[in-house]
């Protein structure tokens, strides 16, 4: 049953990313020049083995390790348009609303856009496979999303969902709501993150509700990530997570805050972590 | 005391009262015996920020504005809050912060950028209210542009520092950060002491440096003075709550409204109507609007008003 | 004794010298004039004097001992100097600016006492401003704003009083007063030194001092200052000079026009 409504969805999200792209103009069978403002998209490309069609990547494009060689066309949050163009790419891989301009002006120099915004883990499949289509590389698209999902599936159902707290800052205190992807994350891990009531991406917090919420695991992402700290916050020695010690410094973000073929290993160090008992 | 002057104190007095009782009765966790305990150990350091950062900043910035000859002079014109966002970012960047060490090196740029205004301001014939201005107009911008720079080198939006300058007073304590900033809050309370010690050279020293000089005030002395205390007091509040606006430059002007311009009132006065005006907003914040909404927003959206007010009758 | 003295002062603004080794002495009991073109640094002469500015060389005494030696409030008991205007950033009262000229007379802690306020009472009576006493300072006219400022100049029991151009705001009546205050002053053993660009009103000074960038032309009574002669180097005019009907002192009048 996954299988027909995710085959609907692709077909769905063909027609948006024909949309996306610019409907007269097919790209020729030439060798096909992309650049990739997004480091996840960057990723995906990597994974599929069309690198070497990426002639232009941003700073923040650093995995994997090859993705460091391509040349640079400034910083993730404020690309340079004018050496995006002179790479004369036949597509450039966006993201909004942070390159909301650059879509603009780039459409001013008939260069193609495709604007990546995934909601979530099966949205991240789906641009796998658009990807795959824009750079006619179907194929191993199709096995990487078949391979990912046969991890994701590989996973137990968790009955017993225990509840997670995220904090992204220490000050102020922030943590993550609706709208983030993170949450998805979550969810698949089996867990259930204590703002995700909050209609906000990255919510400033009350301490106080982080103890009436009573995580029972805590996800330090931050540099000031202080396991032994939070122990000694005033009035959080109470918390579940707290007395059972399950607080978690030191991973790797990315792995949860993009939305790329690596989602997979973030869920399922999630899962790992939420549900010690199922993986011994 | 004449009948308005003691209304008028009476209100304040209440406010504070009123303002206190909401704060530490509002939060997530409701208000019942039960939860008592636990939101206490919240709810009571909140109220101690509020009212010790609400005092200080009304003070100094009554005391500045008396200093600088000027209304619209507020705790930030000297640079301080700039320095403080440089030193947490600094913090924040290289992830050596702590509940301790982040209001540390917050504090130690404040301090940097206190030294740079008073090196800079300095000339031939000593500290003028003029140069101290500019100097801290210019080391503000400079210190703006370090913590953007910062962010653009290690790659991190540092959400973190925006909010740090736009004020918060909840601040995340452990047990050895509380008593650190207990001792922040009686040193800053004593600089407020010292300011309101001094009220009545405040008072000669508002007129013109000629008078002041003519009247006997040792006028370079006591410009040093007060430019030093004061932003040191402001430092060590603002290491831990970020620069929360209007507060320091609003209250004082409120108090001058009620009681007059002499600083043996307008500087107490404005310690009690700041301590209850910050409260209440943070109770506004907290309650009113969504997750997230800086302090400052809520003080601007009241003080710019009354900013423009000010600005049509008093200049 | 000498009230003032000026020795080898030398001061400017920027790179150029207005006073460049400029000695004066002024008696005690004196009632001196300074006078001169725009321009001629009598405002400066008179800060300089006071102690507001620092001379870059040369000494001031005071009452014998050096200006540098004192306290601001040992200055502040014996010299008290009325400036020209004044711009006031707050709305003081009109008796809160006059009771802050008895700050020299008060300790750090200490607040304003009954011989304060009665002091206070008694210079803003003097001056014909005490029914202005609630007042905001800034709702009241210039000429009753400069009355003001000589009753807390005069609060501060000064024995030497400074005036810079004291009566420029004040209309005939109010210059009469004023002038006629600072005689009796004078009478009572206070040393004044007005600085003035009215001629005339100059010429009720025991001595005249007239000033041409920054050097003394003349330093004498006034009928001797007030010449022809010394008027037109200074200022370049053509003047009539006459006698008052009733007092014989020197009168100018305006050159034909």
């Amino acid at each position: 049953m996954m299988r027909s409504s995710s085959r609907a969805f692709w077909l769905i999200m063909l027609m948006v990313v024909n949309c996306g792209v610019h409907k007269e103009r097919q790209i020729p069978e030439k060798r096909i020049k992309c650049v990739s403002l997004v480091p996840s998209v960057t990723e995906i490309i990597f994974a599929i083995g069309a690198e070497e069609m990426l002639v232009g990547t941003t700073n923040q494009c650093d995995f994997p390790p090859a993705a460091k060689e391509k040349t640079k066309v400034g910083d993730f949050q404020s690309p340079d348009i004018e050496r995006i163009v002179s790479l004369k790419p036949d597509v450039v891989f966006a993201t909004q609303p942070i390159h909301q301009r650059l879509i603009e002006r780039l459409a001013e120099f008939k260069v193609q856009v495709y604007v990546s915004n995934p909601a979530d883990i099966e949205g991240v499949f789906a641009e796998i496979e658009s990807v795959g289509v824009i750079l006619r590389r179907t194929k191993e698209a199709e096995m990487l999303v078949a391979a990912l999902r046969r991890r994701l599936d590989s996973l137990p159902t968790f009955a017993y969902k225990p509840k997670v707290y995220v904090e992204i800052s220490m000050a102020p205190l922030m943590s993550v709501g609706q709208g983030v992807f993170i949450n998805d994350i979550i969810y698949r891990a089996g867990g259930q993150n204590i703002f995700q009531h909050l209609n906000i991406p990255y919510p400033v917090v009350d301490p106080e509700a982080v103890v009436q919420e009573n995580p029972d695991v805590i996800l330090l992402l931050h540099p000031l990530a202080n396991k032994d700290e939070l122990k000694k916050r005033v009035g959080w020695s109470n918390i579940n997570a707290v007395l059972s010690g399950r607080i978690y410094t030191g991973l790797d973000e990315d792995l949860f805050f993009r939305p790329g073929p690596r989602v997979v290993d973030g869920v399922i160090l999630l899962a790992r972590i939420l549900h010690p008992e199922r993986f011994r | 005391m004449s009948s308005k002057k003691r209304l008028s104190w009476s209100v304040i007095v209440l406010l504070l009262i009123l303002s206190g009782v909401l704060s530490i009765l509002t939060g997530p966790g409701g208000f019942s015996y039960r939860v008592l305990n636990q939101v206490l150990l919240f709810r009571l350091p909140r109220f101690l920020v509020g009212v010790v950062a609400g005092g200080v900043l009304a003070v100094v910035g009554g005391a500045f504005q008396g200093l600088l000859r000027n209304p619209l002079v507020d705790p930030w014109t000297l640079g301080v809050a700039s320095g403080a966002a440089l030193g947490a970012a600094f913090a924040i960047v290289t992830g050596t912060g702590s509940s301790v060490l982040l209001p540390v090196f917050a504090f130690s740029g404040a301090i940097l950028a206190i030294a740079l205004v008073y090196v800079l301001a300095r000339g031939r014939g000593g500290l003028t209210v003029i140069r101290l201005v500019l100097a801290g107009v210019i080391v503000s911008f400079f210190f703006s542009s370090l913590v953007m720079l910062v962010m653009v080198i290690f790659h991190r939006s540092l959400g973190e520092a925006v909010y740090l300058m736009m004020g918060s007073l909840t601040v995340v304590f452990t047990r050895k950060s509380l008593g650190l900033f207990v001792i922040s809050a009686i040193l800053a309370l004593a600089g407020c002491g010292w300011l309101m010690v001094h009220n009545r050279e405040l008072d000669v020293i508002s007129l013109s440096e000629e008078t002041a000089l003519s009247l006997g005030v040792d006028v370079q002395r006591l410009t040093r003075m007060v430019f030093l205390v004061g932003s040191i007091a402001v430092g060590l509040i603002v290491a831990w709550t970020g620069a929360i606006s209007f507060v320091g430059l609003v209250v004082p002007h409120l108090v001058r409204m009620l009681f007059g311009p002499k600083h043996s009132q307008v500087l107490p006065g404005s310690f009690l109507l700041g301590a209850g005006v910050l409260l209440f907003a943070d109770v506004l914040v907290r309650t009113l609007t969504p997750t997230g909404l800086p302090l400052s927003v809520v003080t601007a959206l009241v003080g710019v008003p009354f900013f423009i007010y000010l600005l049509r009758t008093k200049v | 004794m000498k009230a003032l003295t000026a020795e080898g002062l030398s001061f400017g603004y920027g790179n150029e010298l207005i006073f460049d080794g400029f000695s004066l002495t002024i008696e005690s009991g004196e009632f001196l004039g300074i006078i001169g073109p725009n321009g001629s640094g009598k405002s400066t002469l008179l800060r300089l004097l006071s102690g507001t500015l620092k001379p870059l060389r040369g000494v001031v005494n005071v009452l014998g001992k050096e200006i540098d030696r004192l306290s601001r409030k040992e200055i502040a008991q014996t010299i008290a100097l009325v400036p020209q205007e004044s711009f006031f950033a707050f709305e003081w009262t009109v008796q809160e600016v006059v009771l802050m000229g008895r700050n020299p007379y008060l300790k750090l802690l200490e607040r304003p006492r009954q011989e304060d306020l009665n002091k206070v009472a008694e210079t803003m009576k003097l001056t014909g401003v005490e029914m202005l006493a609630t007042k905001s300072i800034n709702s009241i006219s210039a000429g009753e704003k400069q009355r003001v400022l000589l009753a807390r100049a005069l609060a501060q029991e000064p024995q030497i009083l400074l005036l810079d151009e004291a009566t420029s705001h004040l209309d005939l009546a109010h210059q009469v007063a004023l002038l006629q205050i600072l005689k009796t002053l004078n009478e009572q053993g206070k040393t004044i030194v007005l600085v003035s660009h009215d001629l005339n009103e100059a010429a009720l000074c025991s001595r005249l001092l007239l000033l041409a960038q920054g050097k003394p032309v003349a330093c004498d009574i006034p009928a001797k200052v007030l010449t022809p002669d010394l008027i037109r180097a200074a200022y370049g005019l053509e003047p009539v000079v006459t006698k008052h009907p009733c007092t014989g002192k020197p009168q100018v009048l305006f050159p034909s026009i």
